[in-house]
């Protein structure tokens, strides 16, 4: 393993609280020259009001429209060049697993730090929305909000019933200006109702790339053993014989994967399936060309 | 002896045993879940659920519930009895056999269940062994002392039937504990052949037994015995015209009967039965059954009421005797100038009444001899010294005998100094109250028997006023009963050999006070006659176990038992007691059983006999307390390592139920039963490319 392979070692990272220590570590590895020259003449192009969030510069605030609205509201500018990049992050508690040493939430909240600081690193505006059945937290895109975001990501727990499709009709409508959204999960749900969910994002003008978070053990099912299996989110207990289900299973589960990959490609959207056993950089280079491919098409 | 525990409430936790059933049956790995991010696939997927509710693990099944009875037992701390111990170091056994030979024995089988335990229980006994039999009813005797000698034993138990008598454990405990005193070296325990009756239970609390010693009950009743007793009979006599009727009652009881019954009751008088009912009886509860009225006989008989034979025989007849309803003579001694209405206050009081009935029959000084007083039960000697010479002699003589005497002291005597009346008090003139508006009873001895009228209306006797009276001196050995509010004697008592003489200062007119016009002068007259007489009623049956003082028979008594047994008791008079241990007639005579008996009594078994209802063994022994009696060598206290040896098993189980627990570790961790659990998830290769 050379040595930046050694920063991108989901087992390594894993011993990184710090996640912006993290991230910069992860893309100072990562990034050997190729990044392109991050865009950072300062256009003075007013771009929109959003209401102030603490970290704002208090010299940006817009005092007339606090004159009027008794609110405090932060004027946005922006380079013509630069996108706005939201990132959702799955937070139910399915991602609540791992057979091997990462958890998926833990492998899931790693890329989006990851992601993050290398959005940051080129310009972009960087966001985070969490979402369960509903949306937890909204960070909108800002080149301010980079310590935000990895405050949010901190703080983050895995927990409660997932509700995809639902959840990301919520993303689509806090993220009124067209971008890029970057959807992070492991979609347990059915591909044609996330289908009908994205679609409704890429409908508002976004660019959208999801990453599949995989645990190993929910692609090759290894039990061997009669056990209760228990439902990692709603609690439900199922006594099985697996070597009976595991064929029938695993058939199921790349069916699964196949739909989702067709529907996503019908939607435009950027598939990506990562298992959490594997390196981060292929969820980086997938990321880094989804995002140049965009730019040459615009 | 075999096994027994020492806290038996732990065997309740043998119900722990459905645990590891019902955990087997439910979910057989629901406390170890393998937890999935999703169960979107596998639910579709068809299950076969079935295997859930079968038991698909027997061995680890059966290992856990025998670790968890082997526990259970152990906490229960079994022991082993005392005599199989001393049996299995050799020592003799030394068994006392408690017998019940009560009347409720004699229920329909009961008996020859008893005899067959007891034979048992001797047939047992080792060559060295020995046996003590104790029988017992409301008493208890220990009819064979300790003995080798099986034969002899089991023929005592062979002779032995149920007797007419009630059942007191206590007695038959007290018997046996004090026949260990005289055991030979070994290990003594009771054995108790009983229907474990719990009316026989009074009396047992308190009683101390030796500590450790084993007592075993063979209670050997049927859980239900219905049984119909006769309980109890009375008799009225009723005025019918000219006639004197007698008007019969008896109480049935019935316990525990399948279901109502009719049975037929028979009324036989001096041996002619002259009545008969047919009556329907519930399964449990008290009949009165009255009979059709027949005439009163003149003289004392005896009868007995009968009722339809079950299972219990015994008490299904009930026997009675009537007393004469001949009443009391009561000779009115009058001096020569009385007039007839000085006595017509205590003449008109004491003619109202029955049971008994007075006859007074006025008499004139000099006019008592022997023959009129031997008819007569009591003297009044109105305002009248007793006579002095040969005829005071026989009025003596006749009081020693058991006669009465009442001397109503008024005016006459009053006037007269007397140092000694009748040797109970002495005159000392006339005490004048008309100042004061009369005196008061102030001082009456409210305990004594002649004023049992008055003790819930003690006022009363303070309501009577008398203007003048006697002044008395109670002699020496006289009893003053009551006396008035100066002080002075108003009533004296003593006892002159069977007999009594009693001094009252007034005449029981109303000439010089308004006694006689008072409530409390018929009550205090009437009650003054019968005790003077020294008349008590006599009840119509006693039970079985009570003592008997056949008191109208002065001398030489001889009684006939109800089996023709001829007895003679010590003494005479009140001295002359026997006890009545027959169930039927006994009649007693004077020097020799010939002619009209002088007393009779019928005696039955105790009513408590009849509840057939038996205790739990425990209830026997609850009150008993233990004590350490050196003298008591039968029993040989239990040595510290003894006591060890006997509870030793708990210790056993304990480790054997760890080694079952260790092994369902090991089972349940090997094999296809590790893998369920560990759940292994199996890396894939390559993963890290």
């Amino acid at each position: 393993m050379s040595s930046h392979e050694t920063f991108l070692d989901p087992v390594l990272l894993a011993r990184i609280s710090d996640l912006p220590l993290l991230a910069r570590t992860v893309v100072d590895g990562f990034m050997h020259g190729l990044h392109r020259s991050a865009k950072k003449g300062l256009s003075l192009d007013f771009a929109e009001h959003r209401q102030y969030q603490p970290g704002d510069d208090l010299r940006r605030i817009d005092w007339k429209a606090y004159a009027r609205t008794d609110r405090f509201y932060v004027k946005e500018y922006e380079a013509d060049t630069n996108a706005g990049v939201l990132f959702a992050l799955d937070v139910s508690a399915s991602m609540d697993y791992a057979s091997g040493a990462v958890n998926k939430f833990a492998y899931a909240r790693m890329l989006v730090a990851a992601l993050a600081w290398l959005t940051q690193r080129q310009g972009d505006r960087v966001g985070l929305a969490t979402f369960s059945d509903r949306l937890i937290e909204v960070i909108p895109p800002s080149t301010r909000h980079l310590q935000l975001l990895f405050h949010a990501l901190g703080r983050a727990k895995p927990t409660g019933e997932g509700k995809l499709p639902l959840a990301i009709d919520r993303v689509a409508d806090v993220a009124t200006r067209p971008g890029i959204v970057v959807l992070v999960t492991d979609c347990y749900d059915e591909p044609a109702a996330l289908g009908r969910s994205v679609d409704a994002l890429r409908a508002r003008g976004h660019d959208v790339l999801l990453f599949h978070l995989l645990d190993s053990a929910e692609e090759d099912f290894p039990f061997d053993a009669a056990a209760v299996f228990e439902d990692g989110e709603s609690g439900l207990r199922l006594p099985l014989r697996p070597e009976d289900l595991k064929e029938r299973y695993q058939t199921m589960w790349r069916g699964h994967r196949a739909a989702l990959e067709k529907r996503f490609a019908a939607a435009g959207v950027d598939y990506i399936a990562v298992r959490t056993d594997a390196p981060l950089d292929r969820a980086l280079y997938a990321y880094l060309d989804h995002r140049l491919s965009r730019s040459r098409v615009r | 002896m075999g096994l027994g525990f020492l806290v038996p409430a732990f065997l309740a936790g043998l119900a722990a045993l459905a645990i590891p059933l019902l955990m087997h049956l439910r979910d057989r790995n629901e406390e170890t879940p393998t937890r999935f991010p999703s169960l979107m696939f596998l639910v579709r997927l068809p299950i076969r659920t079935s295997d859930r509710r079968k038991v698909t693990d027997w061995p680890l099944l059966l290992l856990r519930a025998l670790a968890i009875a082997v526990l259970v037992l152990a906490f229960s701390r079994p022991f082993f009895g005392r005599s199989a111990e001393a049996t299995a170091q050799g020592r003799a056994r030394n068994v006392v056999l408690l017998l019940d030979r009560s009347m409720s024995m004699g229920y329909d089988g009961t008996w020859a269940a008893a005899q067959d335990s007891a034979r048992a229980l001797i047939a047992s006994l080792g060559t060295d062994d020995q046996v003590a039999l104790v029988l017992f009813d409301e008493e208890a005797e220990l009819a064979q002392p300790w003995t080798r000698d099986k034969a002899t034993a089991r023929a005592l138990v062979d002779a032995t039937k149920p007797v007419s008598r009630g059942t007191r454990f206590g007695a038959a405990l007290r018997v046996g504990r004090s026949a260990l005193v005289s055991a030979p070296a070994g290990a003594a325990e009771f054995v108790l052949v009983t229907d474990l009756q719990r009316s026989g239970l009074a009396g047992v609390a308190g009683l101390e037994l030796p500590t450790g010693l084993p007592m075993r009950v063979a209670q050997v009743a049927a859980a239900t015995r219905p049984n119909t007793s006769l309980r109890a009979v009375e008799a009225r006599r009723v005025v019918a015209g000219s006639r004197v009727q007698l008007q019969m009652l008896a109480r049935v009881v019935t316990r525990e009967l399948a279901a109502p019954r009719t049975a037929r009751l028979s009324l036989r008088i001096a041996g002619r039965e002259v009545g008969l009912r047919t009556v329907t009886l519930q399964p449990n509860g008290e009949l009165a059954v009255v009979f059709d009225a027949v005439p009163a006989p003149a003289t004392a008989v005896d009868g007995e009421v009968t009722i339809d034979a079950d299972r219990l025989a015994a008490d299904d007849r009930f026997h009675f005797t009537l007393p004469a309803d001949d009443g009391l003579t009561v000779l009115l001694v009058v001096p020569d100038d009385v007039t007839r209405d000085e006595t017509l206050y205590l003449e008109r009081a004491l003619a109202i009444g029955r049971a008994p009935a007075v006859r007074v029959e006025r008499r004139r000084t000099g006019t008592l001899d022997a023959a009129t007083l031997e008819r007569s039960a009591l003297v009044i000697l109105w305002d009248l010294a007793p006579p002095s010479g040969a005829a005071g002699a026989t009025l003596n003589g006749w009081i020693s005998g058991g006669g009465g005497l009442v001397i109503a002291a008024g005016q006459r005597l009053g006037g007269r100094r007397i140092t000694a009346l009748a040797g109970v008090a002495g005159v000392n003139g006339v005490a004048d109250r008309h100042a004061g508006g009369g005196a008061m009873l102030g001082d009456v001895r409210a305990e004594h028997p002649l004023f049992s009228p008055f003790r819930s209306s003690a006022a009363a006797l303070v309501a009577p006023r008398f203007y003048r009276y006697p002044r008395l001196e109670a002699a020496v050995g006289s009893d003053v009963l009551a006396r008035f509010d100066d002080g002075a004697p108003a009533l004296i008592e003593r006892r002159v050999g069977e007999g009594r003489v009693i001094l009252i200062a007034t005449a029981l007119d109303a000439r010089e006070g308004d006694f006689p016009l008072q409530p409390a002068f018929l009550p205090l007259t009437r009650r003054l006659v019968l005790y003077g007489a020294g008349h008590e009623s006599s009840p119509l049956w006693r039970t079985t176990g009570e003592s008997w003082v056949p008191r109208e028979v002065r001398r030489e008594p001889v009684v006939a038992a109800p089996d023709g047994e001829i007895i003679r008791p010590a003494g005479a008079g009140s001295a002359a007691a026997l006890i009545l241990d027959q169930v039927g007639v006994y009649s007693a005579y004077e020097r020799r059983v010939d002619g009209t008996p002088r007393a009779r009594v019928a005696v039955n078994v105790p009513p408590t006999e009849s509840d057939l209802v038996s205790a739990d063994p425990r209830e026997l022994l609850l009150g008993v307390g233990e004590s350490a009696d050196s003298t008591l060598r039968g029993v040989e206290a239990a040595t510290t390592t003894e006591i060890e040896s006997r509870q030793r098993a708990w210790r056993w189980l304990v480790l054997l139920a760890v080694l079952l627990l260790l092994a369902e570790t090991v089972i349940a961790a090997r094999g296809w039963r590790g893998r369920a659990r560990r759940a292994t998830v199996v890396q894939p290769e390559g993963s890290k490319g």
